[in-house]
């Protein structure tokens, strides 16, 4: 297998001694078929062992190994050193607060995550014995998409209105109640809506469309966020009508 | 050990130009910019319709000068932008589900290019040309 | 967190961004060519544009494309401002509207003049 060497810049930032991030390069011989993710992990075992990153799965499935490489959020398991030029840059993700090197500050999004009801909300529940909740295969795909989200928060990273105004609820956290919404079994909408349909939800977004473009499980929060702006709009709408439901 | 986040401040008014996707959002973002001005011209326009003949005159005099047609020049271009935009994204707002599967995106974008198509065609004849 | 009134301004401004990406091109391009080449000339004197603007059906369907279209690019005016780093919302959000709701009555009062 054939090696290319590869300088790998990194935005350092070590919180006891420094006052502000600076890039540290290193020399990376590099198989053909390396991940960013990889090269990062020779920095740790052969070259720096101070280097702080997260990773667990390597196969994007676990969402832990977000970065940025040349100013586009990654995986970084899902970056190819090979689609790259001698020299890769490699900083945390955006709008997220430094807690070491490349680790990032995700409180925010684990209480927005939550300020969602981000799991189904049946109409009655059912005990195990009365047996499940049926859906049709037509009923899962409406949604299916929408639950394919690993929470990597590339698309917070990518998101100018989060990196604006942090009190935004953002991509992930709007597409994952989205998802819920969507779902036949679920009547948990209203119960999302004063969050969702608040100035800090849907509305905050303006549609750049990052989020969807940076997002690799195929997600597209942004239309999942347009398509309740819709549903919500109608809902407040109507909400004034006669026997409206305010 | 304590702790000592380090927050990275973006630009507030600057932002959309440290990306190629921000400034494609910034690009169509300011269409609107010229579309209300459009509107209000054409707003302007009709006052002076009813005002009679010489008024109209000279509100199309307006549009014929330098200033009106490098402003309607651009305008077009920038409508464009908006229209193109517009219907580019869609498929994301609208997705139209047939049992298991969804409308291509394309189709729904393919048909509101052919309903522009129309329209325009529509008003252009009504323009008495074409 | 309160349900947010935005979604009125927000209908308004996705139905005229869907008029405007139909309807401006084409008006653009007959105010425009004729400004450039006289093209479309007759179409365009003073008593053609005045039966046609007398229609009541002409009335009401430029309503709705002005009206539409004034409300449409005051709220995006709005996100613009945020965009560009003018911090003030609401008073943003009053002056855009407020310019928009003036629009709206003038149009009112122009066609009713024809």
């Amino acid at each position: 297998m054939s090696t290319r060497t590869i300088t790998i810049e990194v935005l350092r930032y070590r919180p006891e001694q420094d006052q502000e991030p600076f890039f540290q390069s290193y020399t990376v011989p590099c198989d053909e078929d390396w991940v960013v993710l990889d090269a990062l992990n020779y920095i740790k075992d052969e070259l720096d062992r101070t280097l702080s990153y997260r990773w667990s799965c390597h196969m994007f499935v676990c969402g832990s190994c977000g970065i940025v490489v040349d100013g586009e959020p990654k995986l970084g398991c899902k970056a190819f050193v090979k689609d790259y030029g001698d020299k890769i840059r490699v900083e945390p993700l955006g709008n997220f607060p430094i807690e070491r090197d490349l680790v990032v500050v995700i409180d925010d999004f684990i209480e927005k995550l939550e300020s969602v009801n981000p799991y189904l909300i049946p109409k009655e529940e059912k005990s195990i014995d009365d047996g499940e909740y049926l859906q049709t295969p037509a009923q899962l795909k409406a949604f299916k998409q929408y639950s394919m989200c690993i929470n990597c928060l590339l698309c917070y990273s990518a998101c100018p209105q989060y990196g604006l105004d942090p009190s935004f609820v953002g991509p992930a956290a709007l597409a994952l109640a989205h998802r819920y919404n969507m779902d036949s079994r679920d009547v948990g909408r209203k119960a999302r809506e004063d969050v969702v349909a608040s100035h800090e939800g849907i509305w905050e977004c303006s549609f750049v469309g990052a989020c969807s473009q940076v997002c690799p499980k195929d997600v597209d929060p942004a239309g999942a966020i347009q398509q309740t702006k819709i549903t919500s709009a109608i809902d407040y709408v109507t909400s004034f009508l006669p026997g409206g439901n305010r | 050990m304590s702790r000592k986040p380090y927050v990275r401040q973006m630009s507030k008014t600057s932002w959309f130009l440290t990306h190629s996707r921000y400034k494609h959002y910034i690009l169509h973002e300011v269409t609107c910019i010229f579309i209300a001005i459009y509107a209000v011209i054409l707003i302007f326009g009709l006052f002076r319709l009813g005002q009679g003949p010489e008024a109209w005159q000279g509100w199309l005099d307006g549009l014929r000068s330098p200033l009106g047609v490098i402003f309607q020049i651009l305008a077009f271009g920038f409508a464009m932008i908006h229209t193109w935009s517009w219907f580019k994204v869609v498929p994301q707002a609208m997705r139209i589900q047939r049992g298991e599967s969804f409308v291509p995106g394309n189709l729904i974008i393919g048909a509101h290019y052919g309903v522009l198509a129309i329209i325009s065609l529509f008003v252009l004849i009504l323009a008495g040309v074409a | 967190m309160a349900r947010s009134s935005k979604a009125i301004p927000w209908l308004l401004f996705a139905g005229g961004g869907t008029v405007t990406a139909f309807i401006l091109p084409v008006m653009i391009l007959i105010t425009g060519l004729f400004a450039l080449f006289g093209v479309f000339s007759g179409a365009l004197s003073y008593e053609t544009m005045q039966a046609f603007v007398g229609n009541w059906l002409i009335k009401i369907i430029l309503f709705g494309i002005l009206f539409l279209t004034l409300w449409h690019a005051a709220h995006r005016l709005r996100v613009v401002a945020h965009d560009f780093g003018i911090r003030a919302d609401t008073g943003v959000a009053i002056v855009v509207y407020g310019l928009a709701a003036v629009g709206t009555v003038a149009t009112v009062i122009a066609l009713l003049s024809v």
